[in-house]
């Protein structure tokens, strides 16, 4: 993964994102239309096999694009964090069951 | 966030996950289907081969055999120290595979291959690649190497990886007459009737085909058929190279990677 700056203003950000695709850049945009200090938040895939996937967004007032994206990060790690946390306590009682 | 396992063993794996969202779940199938590492024969040096297939569908057909996979231990070509475009000992495994028919005519099984690493074998001695007959014969030596599933189906952890919404069969009593109608339309057996009562049971195998919806003769209709888009049915299945729970927590450990790897690149500098 390589992130590269393409265009960068106070209230917008594009990046482009090497090495990566829909996979990733969807459950990013995703994150980023939930919280509340984003206008537009979007991406692109300029053509399927030779380019890399583009984020762009938009921001409202002062909020820093950067640091939006910063938090969308974070918030989707936590839902995985979380995801790993249920999915152990889920082996757990599965395995319990099984031995009683 | 919820998960129950509704079903479990190495090669399956049926969850119901609640309280949680589409774009993680896409996620993680994305990831599962296209870049969890398996091993899998990508170079096959062909030293004798009389029998009716030729060199390339045979290789093609090796290739497509799926391999036990040891994760610890194996290194993907492009991570391995060695650098080498042949690989050494700790990402590439060498399978031989020598069988002559004598007199009869046979079936060269996934069992004929001999492995340099007794752990890294095919996941079934079943799978039939060629027949012989006699005195045609095979000679080679097959490379496998770890690989994800974008770059060819044969690295492909997985053969099925697929979510949907947990389903919501809703029978208004009041408006509902017990005809059975929505019984009998019922391929998976979900709606059942005892005396004249309705019943919902197995929720998780409806697949939504709204068939109760259509059967059901009351106006407005006694029956709904929804979901519930906070709660999914997550379901794996594995081809036998990793177990079921390995590859759910190998996609979950590559998805932080790459959170992680772009959180490291953030805030970015203008370039
Ligand atoms: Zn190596």
């Amino acid at each position: 993964m390589k992130v590269r700056v393409l265009n960068m203003t106070k209230n917008e950000l594009k990046i482009e994102i090497e090495g990566e695709g829909h996979t990733f850049c969807n459950v990013i945009q995703k994150a980023l239309i939930k919280d509340k200090r984003v206008e537009i938040a979007g991406y692109d895939i300029p053509h399927p096999l030779t380019s890399s996937p583009l984020i762009y967004i938009r921001t409202k007032g002062q909020s820093k694009p950067t640091k939006v994206l910063d938090d969308a990060t974070k918030a989707v790690h936590k839902d995985s964090k979380t995801f790993r946390a249920a999915f152990s306590k889920a082996l757990k009682e599965w395995n319990k069951k099984r031995q009683s | 966030m919820k998960i129950q396992i509704l079903e479990k063993n190495d090669i399956s794996m049926r969850l119901l996950i609640e309280g949680t969202n589409a774009p993680l779940m896409n996620t993680l199938r994305r990831i599962i289907l296209s870049e969890v590492p398996t091993m899998a024969v990508d170079d096959v040096v062909i030293l004798e081969n009389s029998s009716a297939l030729q060199d390339e569908f045979l290789a093609h057909r090796i290739g497509l055999v799926p391999l036990k996979t040891d994760l610890d231990t194996y290194n993907l070509p492009e991570n391995c120290e060695c650098k080498s475009e042949f690989g050494c000992n700790l990402c590439r495994v060498s399978l031989v595979l020598d069988v002559e028919a004598e007199d009869h005519t046979i079936v060269v099984r996934s069992s004929d291959f001999k492995s340099e690493n007794p752990t890294v074998i095919p996941v079934s001695n079943e799978i039939s690649l060629v027949k012989l007959a006699p005195e045609q014969k095979i000679r080679l030596e097959a490379y496998a190497r770890l690989g994800k599933g974008k770059d060819h189906a044969r690295w492909q952890s997985v053969s099925m990886c697929t979510y949907k919404y947990k389903p919501i069969i809703s029978v208004n009593t009041e408006l509902c007459n017990s005809c059975g109608e929505c019984v009998e339309a019922c391929s998976r057996n979900i709606i059942t009737k005892t005396g004249k009562k309705i019943e919902i049971r197995n929720l998780e195998n409806c697949t939504l085909c709204q068939d109760c919806v259509k059967a059901c003769q009351e106006t407005p209709k006694a029956v709904k058929s929804s979901w519930d888009e906070t709660s999914f049915i997550f379901a794996i299945e594995s081809t036998g190279a990793l177990t079921s729970e390995r590859i759910l927590r190998e996609a979950l450990n590559i998805l932080d990677g790459k959170l992680v790897e772009f959180l490291k690149q953030l805030p970015v500098k203008k370039t």
